[in-house]
């Protein structure tokens, strides 16, 4: 057996310790490469930033709990942005397990880093059942849909709610999702509304939303932990985004390693392959 | 019956939401009756949750009594749900009737430990478990993907050539030290790969796949509708 054999038949676990390595390596060596800005993160920044101050802007949390690397710093940033622009956000998620108690601690604790009050600056919906039903719903009344928010205080009693009715009353719609419900924003929300859509998604689905920021359907996008990067750094909030960078750019490049070898590998043990068969 | 009656909801439901589409919700009745099945589709989903507790915990609790093989797993399952579940569906003050019998036996100021506010038993769980745990499966995928990456990822052909070289060049652009690297051969190079490759190739692709998504979407909504696709009654 010949190098190239033994390095294609090479035991995986030689690779899961590599990998582990670089991810844990650049947590305790940073060497942080500036963060280049897209076009589509900026056009999502500029579409925040371009509202007038005290804007009603709707922020979704709709992800579970195992892409909050990637999805929740560009919630943190974005909230960072919006708070600091004095907006009025209203949160609230299509997801069940986590999306509530994921938007009531990250928003409780900005809020409490701005001085924002419940009711007034910031109001949580929480879930509801049914998202299609949900997101349709609430283009008539948000309160038909959501009579109570979050812990169970009626919508009609928050101050902020009493001149939120329905989209009509939201300049801007933030969606971070790590699922599929980021086309029913677009195709319900946006396209028969009216109402302008921004998202963050996981890496593996923003190939999808180009085709929606091309066609003006959404206005911005932020793919994986390195969209949420820029946001980060557009807003000037150094966050876990841009911590993790560089552990995100070795398992990359470590993984473009493992391809490139994989077949110089496959091609060097192919011609021995041949010669054994011819 | 059991087959005309739900084509029957299946047909007048989507007529409704079709029609509704096009009305307006406040002025005629087609809206306004829209705006009410929706409302009704958000209480049946709250139903389909609770269907999924009830189904979990009876398939669950069968193979823990009967101790087929594993059951321990089971067992835990059913002690996350009700872990889980109870505290939060507790109530957080003596307002309420059932509040005030709850508080008759528990002291008030373990009120905080209830719900699903900060602090509260299921707001703990989900933080320092629940959410950990997924987190580690879904990053557990990284190492699967590498392994994958090194012995499937070949250039057998031209076409996985193509997609080889255009995967290692996204991949590069995605991050900051790639980004750095493909700026030595040329400054407008991640610019590029940016405009050619996702708002280009990408787009075109994607468009196709989502327009052919849509169009099954569509004729398959068309054959529910009409009563001819009745596989979701669990009938051919």
């Amino acid at each position: 057996m010949n190098f190239w054999e033994k390095v294609s038949g090479m035991d995986r676990r030689w690779i899961y310790l590599l990998v582990a390595i670089s991810v844990i390596f650049p947590m305790l060596v940073v060497i942080k490469f500036p963060v280049q800005i897209t076009p589509e993160a900026r056009q999502l920044f500029d579409a925040v930033e371009s509202l007038p101050d005290s804007s009603v802007i709707f922020l979704t949390f709709d992800y579970y709990p195992s892409t909050l690397a990637e999805t929740e710093p560009m919630s943190v940033a974005a909230l960072n942005q919006m708070f600091r622009k004095n907006m009025k956000v209203v949160t609230m998620t299509t997801v069940p397990l986590g999306g509530p108690s994921i938007a009531e601690r990250v928003t409780r604790k900005l809020a409490e880093k701005y001085g924002k009050v419940y009711g007034v600056d910031y109001v949580n919906l929480g879930y509801k059942a049914n998202y299609v039903a949900v997101l349709k719903g609430m283009g008539s009344s948000i309160e038909a849909i959501y009579p109570a928010d979050n812990t169970g205080t009626m919508l009609k009693d928050l101050p902020l709610m009493q001149k939120v009715k329905n989209y009509n009353d939201v300049k801007f719609i933030y969606v971070v999702a790590d699922n599929g419900i980021i086309d029913y924003w677009i195709s319900i929300v946006n396209a028969q509304y009216g109402t302008p859509v921004g998202a963050g998604v996981t890496a593996v689905m923003a190939p999808k939303m180009y085709s929606f920021v091309e066609a003006k359907q959404l206005t911005g996008l932020l793919g994986g932990m390195k969209g949420a990067a820029e946001y980060e750094r557009l807003v000037n909030h150094e966050g876990n985004a841009i911590r993790g960078m560089d552990a995100q750019s070795m398992a990359h490049l470590l993984i473009i390693f493992l391809v490139v070898i994989g077949n110089i590998g496959f091609f060097a043990t192919r011609k021995l392959r041949r010669g054994a068969q011819g | 019956m059991r087959t005309t009656l739900p084509v029957a909801v299946a047909f007048l439901s989507g007529l409704i939401m079709v029609v509704g589409f096009f009305m307006n919700p406040e002025k005629t009745f087609f809206g306004n009756v829209e705006e009410e099945v929706l409302q009704w589709v958000t209480i049946v989903g709250g139903f389909t949750l609770l269907l999924g507790v009830v189904s979990i915990v009876r398939v669950n609790s069968r193979v823990v009594s009967q101790k087929r093989k594993d059951w321990i797993y089971n067992l835990a399952t059913l002690i996350s749900v009700f872990a889980m579940a109870i505290p939060a569906i507790m109530p957080i003050s003596s307002d309420s009737n059932f509040g005030s019998i709850f508080y008759s036996i528990f002291p008030e100021s373990w009120s905080f430990l209830f719900g699903t506010g900060t602090y509260s038993i299921y707001d703990w769980l989900f933080n320092y478990m629940d959410s950990p745990m997924m987190a580690t499966m879904f990053a557990m995928l990284a190492f699967y993907i590498a392994s994958a990456a090194y012995r499937a990822f070949r250039a057998r052909n031209a076409e996985a050539t193509l997609l080889l070289l255009t995967a290692v060049l996204v991949m590069l652009w995605r991050i900051p030290m790639g980004e750095a690297f493909l700026r030595i051969f040329s400054d407008s190079l991640p610019g590029y790969i940016n405009t050619y490759v996702m708002s280009g190739v990408n787009v075109a692709v994607q468009r196709g796949i989502i327009i052919g998504a849509a169009l099954g979407a569509a004729s398959m909504s068309l054959r529910i509708l009409l009563g001819i696709e009745r596989t979701y009654m669990g009938k051919g």
